[in-house]
């Protein structure tokens, strides 16, 4: 997703990793463990970094992390909010969504948790 | 799908094999396996050798919870959608190199991993369809080799010099400087390996606070290296708490590496129940009970010359009362783990119980330090 010019200045990426990862709750253990440590990167110093940055959350809401790991085994990583579907399933109290979306209904949420989601993206985008 | 079916029936095979009880929480990051269970798979996988080797024996604990290795393969235009569709059907990680292996230029491989339930073909299909794509791509599920990433991760660690005459070693490398502090660790899978912008903040602090003869108390020791940091520089006794089982266990092991007598390092194991500020107004006793199983399990009150907790900011703010008690009138406490950008809220909670308050920084973590008012 870089531009030719960010290419040509900045340090040549060695591949791109997202992962979910509870706020706070970062350990060198799979999934964190093996995504990273097949690239050599410093799992500790992200594990630390992650959550320290996530000390604001509520802990163990499982954040979407992108990593971007360069060939000098150094790294870059941002945090996003949960996904969409992540607080439309708690909302709505349910673990997994429908087996065949489309045809069967799995649960239903009210307006005003459609209208609490949108505020909390609203809040993160802005963060 | 025959081919589903296949794949199907192989996760359901593992799964027979497989003896960690906690699985059906799927919940990867925690829970701890039975050390025996763990102790089996590493004497298939260690490789034996002569040579001084990263020893994976010594490696316990929720590293080997089982996951599914799987590489996908699909357009490169599609792969970044497809990488987030998938962490939201099931995956727990998905990774894309910049050069990837496959011949055909037009398509990417996504490595990623899953847990073993549920039904890997089924995630994939579901990912496949929630972003229009009107092929499953293919897939291939690896088996094996789920130690490797621990033996790079473990490679990945050299000596660190902390400071003039102070060296971080991991135990597998000779220490490059024979005369120094060395500090001998296998950091294993805790926190503290050196390296980290608030282990060297805590270092530094350290070798300029301890004379000699101190008490130091490392609240959330981790690895152990700054209760051991402290014995090299000339403590009296070192006590390390934590509430991470993983973190007493290599902490005892990096002790004993560095030839450290168990009497003057002790290590507790304390409940991760943190202790919410309005339990103190129901007296001091009930402060205590969530911190000791029993008597001589929790660090005594006003007993310690010098402590440091380099942890997180939350665990910082709630226990700021418990970790100041256990400093002695006058001693000073050291706190860190914190982002600069998070000092405000550190000082502001800290200036009740330390004055004589100092920072310091280095990229963009934060250290503080100060003295226990006398008079509290």
């Amino acid at each position: 997703m870089s531009t030719l010019k960010e290419i040509l200045t900045r340090r040549p990426v060695s591949a791109t990793i997202r992962l979910t990862v509870p706020a706070g709750g970062a350990k060198p253990a799979p999934p964190v463990g093996p995504a990273l440590g097949q690239y050599r990167l410093n799992l500790m110093a992200f594990c630390k970094d992650f959550n320290a940055r996530t000390q604001k959350y509520k802990p163990d809401t499982p954040m979407a992390v992108t990593i971007t790991a360069f060939k000098d085994n150094t790294f870059e990583f941002t945090v996003k909010s949960p996904s969409i579907t992540w607080y439309l399933k708690k909302a709505a109290g349910i673990e997994s969504g429908s087996s065949r979306p489309g045809h069967v209904e799995a649960s239903a949420v009210t307006l005003k948790h459609i209208y609490e989601i949108a505020k909390l993206e609203k809040l993160c985008l802005g963060l | 799908m025959a081919v589903g079916h296949f794949f199907k029936h192989l996760s359901f095979t593992l799964s027979r094999r497989s003896m960690n009880p906690y699985r059906s929480q799927l919940i990867l990051y925690t829970g701890p396996l039975s050390l025996t269970h763990c102790k089996q798979r590493h004497e298939l996988t260690t490789p034996t050798s002569t040579k001084p080797t990263i020893s994976l024996s010594s490696v316990h604990g929720s590293i080997n919870s089982s996951y599914l290795s799987v590489r996908i393969r699909c357009p490169k235009h599609v792969a970044d959608t497809l990488s987030e569709a998938l962490l939201c059907f099931g995956a727990s990680s998905t990774s894309m190199d910049e050069e990837d292996g496959c011949k055909n230029s037009d398509e990417i491989c996504i490595d990623s991993t899953f847990p073993e339930f549920p039904d890997v073909g089924v995630c994939i299909s579901q990912a496949a369809d929630s972003i229009g794509l009107k092929e499953i791509p293919k897939y291939e599920i690896k088996m094996g080799g789920q130690n490797d990433w621990i033996k790079k991760y473990l490679e990945s660690f050299h000596p660190v010099e902390v400071t003039e005459g102070l060296w971080v070693v991991p135990e597998w490398r000779t220490p490059p400087d024979v005369q120094a502090t060395n500090i001998i660790l296998n950091p294993k899978l805790a926190f503290g390996t050196g390296e980290h912008p608030t282990t060297v903040l805590c270092l530094l602090l350290l070798q300029g606070l301890i004379k000699g003869d101190e008490v130091f108390l490392d609240y959330g020791t981790g690895s152990g290296i700054l209760a051991i940091a402290a014995l090299k520089f000339g403590a009296a006794l070192s006590v390390g708490i934590d509430i991470d089982p993983q973190a007493i266990e290599s902490a005892r092991y990096n002790a004993a590496l560095n030839n450290i007598e168990y009497e003057k390092m002790q290590l507790h194991l304390v409940p991760g129940q943190t202790c919410p500020p309005s339990m103190h107004e129901n007296g001091v006793g009930k402060d205590q009970t969530s911190f000791g199983a029993g008597p001589g399990l929790m660090p005594e009150k006003d007993k310690y010359d010098v402590v440091i907790a380099n942890i997180l900011l939350n665990p910082l703010l709630e226990l700021a009362e418990h970790i100041v008690s256990c400093a002695k009138p006058g001693a000073v406490i050291g706190i860190s783990g914190i982002l600069s950008e998070q000092l405000p809220y550190i000082i502001d909670r800290y200036s009740q119980y330390l004055e004589g308050i100092s920072v310091s920084e280095m990229d963009d973590w934060a250290c503080v330090s100060g003295s226990k008012k006398r008079n509290l």
